[in-house]
């Protein structure tokens, strides 16, 4: 919490002096949410709202996402305008990186407050610890690699990889690729990194696999959370809302909701930081870091390519080498 | 009447390379199996994943994608592109649950009828091996168990 602190107070006054300096026009970063132990991205013109700005560990929205809809200072519209600073931690670090080679963001108008990011902390995984509801917790710290959770006044601690979300403790890349003032140190990544549920289907047969997904997607209200909080998912239009030809319909049937799914993971090859906001952000708790996580494994696999590592490289899609993926063509 | 299943399978064939191919082939009198209906897209670098799966979930067996060899792109890369994406397409829905044999890619010139004629007889009897696709079919992990049962 003291190193978070210390950020915070970092962050703010960083913020504050861009402002100052006029040389940004708006700040992306988080404050308190409503609920206890969340947050909510905040984003603002005004100097006076900078000490609502937090750090904590439930920092957990991939503040990418409002990206593509702020248009640069020389670009008329009635968007959102201007010069950006942005708070961004290791994956959002690489969404944002990954915006800029599709040229959806311009680096000059950009300014990126890099986190160190030790790993955000899954409330459900704190309630399943501990027994309690969210709110029932009185509070819960982060003491380096252990957690000190409090109820009713009883403190007890825990291993902090007990209460991470899955993608953290995966997570190759915990220091953003890419920034202009890191604030803190950089932290290396776990030294045993797992996939965690990402890898519930290794090892079944692909019938097995089909019914799964068959089950999870009967879930699916097609309500485009997974979509439309998706730093990646930037079309201006989206295939499923296409009318000539319709591709999909807009009933979730499951067969189309799998087929969204589908082309939607497809779509993001090469440009998934593996954030996990679309599992997080899924009302019906489908697994779909299981198929992201599939395709980053995938990219890299096949193309040696990881998304959001160089502002400079092409995007995975529009470059090809002479020599690959020869054995799957005929 | 013969009510026996039959492979249905769909096949983007490029304009260039081979679509001319398949051309020859009918030109020549070579005989393939009648199981493929062709579609001519101006070149590989056209079939998004989208029409691959689209093809998948109206009940198509199989997906044959079919362009110019490496470096006889009439639009110079568009071939490799498509290699990129039919390679992460054919991966993912394999991680999904479809028999990877379901989508395949080739490259075939205007000149190799020969080519094309093996490659659909190959194609046709490889999905008739697998039988036929159910996986968008409502009850379709029963159907399968059962007639491997």
């Amino acid at each position: 919490m003291n190193s978070n602190n210390k950020i915070q107070q970092k962050l703010r006054h960083e913020a504050g002096a861009l402002l100052e300096q006029n040389k940004v026009d708006l700040i992306i970063g988080f404050e308190p949410g409503s609920l206890k132990f969340t947050t909510t991205p905040l984003i603002t013109r005004d100097k006076g709202d900078l000490d609502r700005l937090v750090i904590n560990p439930f920092i957990v929205n991939n503040l990418a996402v409002f990206l593509p809809d702020i248009k640069g200072p020389d670009l008329k519209g009635p968007k959102l305008k201007g010069r950006v600073a942005i708070v961004a931690k290791g994956c959002d670090g690489r969404s944002i990186v990954s915006l800029i080679q599709d040229n959806k963001v311009r680096r000059d108008n950009l300014v990126i407050l890099g986190i160190p990011c030790p790993g955000m902390i899954e409330l459900r995984k704190v309630e399943k610890l501990t027994g309690k509801d969210r709110d029932e917790l009185d509070d819960i710290i982060r003491e380096g690699d252990k957690v000190v959770i409090t109820v009713d006044g009883k403190a007890s601690e825990f291993p902090i990889s007990d209460v991470l979300f899955d993608n953290c403790l995966g997570c190759e890349f915990p220091t953003p690729q890419d920034y202009d003032i890191l604030l803190g140190e950089p932290t290396a990544p776990f030294a045993e990194r797992s996939a965690g549920q990402a890898r519930i289907l290794k090892g079944i047969s692909p019938q097995e696999r089909w019914e799964f997904w068959r089950r999870e997607f009967r879930r699916c209200i097609r309500c485009y959370a997974c979509r439309n909080i998706c730093p990646s998912c930037f079309c201006q239009r989206c295939f499923v809302e296409e009318s000539e030809p319709q591709w999909l319909m807009p009933v979730p049937r499951w067969q189309e909701n799998l087929m969204f799914q589908a082309i939607r993971t497809i779509h993001l090859a090469g440009r998934c930081s593996d954030c996990g906001e679309c599992e997080r952000s899924c009302p019906v708790n489908i697994p779909l870091r299981s198929l992201t996580r599939e395709m980053y494994d995938l990219v890299d696999e096949l193309f040696h390519f990881k998304a959001g590592m160089a502002k400079d490289a092409p995007p995975l899609m529009t470059h090809y080498e002479q020599e690959e993926a020869k054995d799957l063509i005929r | 009447m013969n009510t026996e299943w039959e492979p249905q399978l769909v096949g983007f064939l490029c304009k260039w390379c081979s679509y001319g191919g398949a051309d020859l082939a009918g030109t020549s009198r070579k005989k393939y199996p009648p199981n493929i209906r062709i579609i001519k897209v101006p070149c590989s670098g056209r079939v998004d994943p989208l029409f691959i799966l689209k093809a998948l979930q109206l009940g198509f067996d199989g997906v044959l994608i079919s362009g110019c060899h490496p470096g006889d792109c009439h639009y110079q890369t568009g071939n490799y592109r498509a290699r990129r994406r039919v390679a992460i397409t054919k991966k993912f829905l394999e991680y999904m649950g479809i028999e990877p044999e379901r989508i395949q890619a080739s490259w075939i010139s205007a000149s190799e009828a020969g080519k094309f004629v093996e490659v659909v007889t190959e194609v046709t009897e490889g999905l008739r091996e697998i039988g036929p696709n159910r996986l968008f079919d409502e009850q379709q992990q029963q159907n399968t168990t059962e007639a491997a049962a």
